[in-house]
């Protein structure tokens, strides 16, 4: 109990050595700063080169690649690739993106063999089925051209809320956002006073 | 022997095969398919640009047109005989797969689009009026394909100008402008 009552008289009492372990600290401090801003550093250049995935299924439009592939729709250092599993992937540089939209649709999940199940359960069966087997996608629509200026339509199927981001990233890059939903529902509301 | 005798009569067939099909080639019209105009309807654009690409494919597969063009491609502007497709659309009923599943008669999706044909001077050279729905199986972009189908079959079948003398009238029309300018 002694020895630690000296001790920290001694400190107070030895102005150097206290400064000495001050110093200490504040270097210690300075380290820690500079490894917090090195990581928040390290941090914004991520956000720089970031990359969106997400997985898609090509409907229409993108050049190279046949109907309903499903494939890693990504978007990376101003490019957007579309790679089927173990293919090469088909590259639109952001810059001759000129328009981008994102919509809603829903799906009957199945296809044509769940279809022809529904249609052979009696009792109207199917159609209680049909009422439950249903799903929603979002639909990613790009409008960009090629080198001769040709202008193309892709149309991809992505998960349900997955749209958005890849829309977002676009959009920082300076891709024009068309609002589909706002366009309906304003001419929804607009029908809608034209009836009374 | 055997194999010189049906050279005989194969090789000269073959040789006057080549011609005829650049001949045939050299008649055709270039078309350039337009960016599909929404009109007065709220279209999605997903239904927009499905339209667009469907067409370029459907028209493809017709064989009438020499080249088609993409709208805005510069190598459109070099081709000699061309005709540009305008396509406006004047009736979108968005649907809905579930509700075509669950009730059969609703959820239909429907489109309705007025196909022009047009010269580079403007001048109409076909119209119509086309259809394409969804009524009971499939997703409602299938709608956008059977239209495209439409199109391309009202296209194979229209009567077009014939070129030489769509040449003949362009160059006695600008004759007569050069004679004018002299007077």
């Amino acid at each position: 109990m002694n020895l630690l009552v000296k001790k920290r008289m001694s400190r107070w009492m030895n102005p150097i050595r206290s400064l000495r372990e001050l110093g200490i600290h504040w270097s210690a401090a300075l380290i820690l700063f500079a490894t917090w801003q090195g990581s928040l550093l390290a941090q914004s250049s991520n956000k720089a080169n970031s990359v969106t995935s997400v997985s898609a299924r090509h409907v229409i439009g993108l050049e190279g690649v046949r109907k309903n592939a499903q494939g890693q729709l990504t978007l990376a250092n101003d490019t957007l690739k579309f790679q089927k599993n173990g293919e090469a992937a088909v590259e639109i540089k952001t810059v001759s993106i000129t328009s981008v939209s994102t919509g809603q649709q829903d799906k009957q999940v199945g296809g044509i063999p769940v279809a022809l199940g529904r249609a052979a359960t009696p009792f109207g069966g199917g159609r209680a089925i049909a009422l439950f087997s249903h799903k929603k996608y979002d639909v990613l629509t790009l409008e960009y051209q090629d080198k001769d200026g040709g202008l193309h339509g892709a149309v991809f199927q992505v998960a349900k809320g997955q749209s958005q981001s890849i829309q977002n990233e676009l959009a920082a890059n300076g891709v024009r956002v068309v609002e589909a939903q706002a366009k309906q529902a304003k001419s929804g509301t607009e029908d809608k006073s034209e009836n009374k | 022997m055997v194999i010189a005798s049906v050279l005989y009569f194969i090789g000269p067939c073959a040789l006057s095969a080549a011609p005829a099909k650049q001949a045939s080639t050299a008649t055709k019209w270039n078309v350039l398919v337009d960016r599909i105009s929404p009109g007065e309807t709220n279209i999605d654009p997903a239904f927009q640009q499905a339209i667009y690409e469907n067409l370029i494919e459907e028209l493809g597969k017709t064989t009438r047109f020499n080249q088609i063009f993409r709208s805005g491609d510069r190598k459109a502007n070099e081709a000699p005989e061309l005709l540009i497709l305008k396509t406006e659309v004047q009736k979108y009923q968005a649907g809905s797969e579930t509700r075509r599943a669950v009730t059969t008669i609703t959820g239909a999706t429907k489109l309705r689009v007025d196909s022009k044909l047009c010269t580079k001077e403007g001048q109409v050279v076909f119209q119509s009026q086309v259809d394409g729905n969804v009524r009971f199986l499939g997703g409602n972009l299938r709608a956008t394909h059977n239209l495209a189908r439409h199109v391309a079959k009202k296209l194979k079948d229209a009567t077009l100008p014939n070129i030489s003398s769509e040449t003949r009238d362009r160059s006695s029309d600008k004759s007569e402008v050069a004679h004018l300018g002299k007077q």
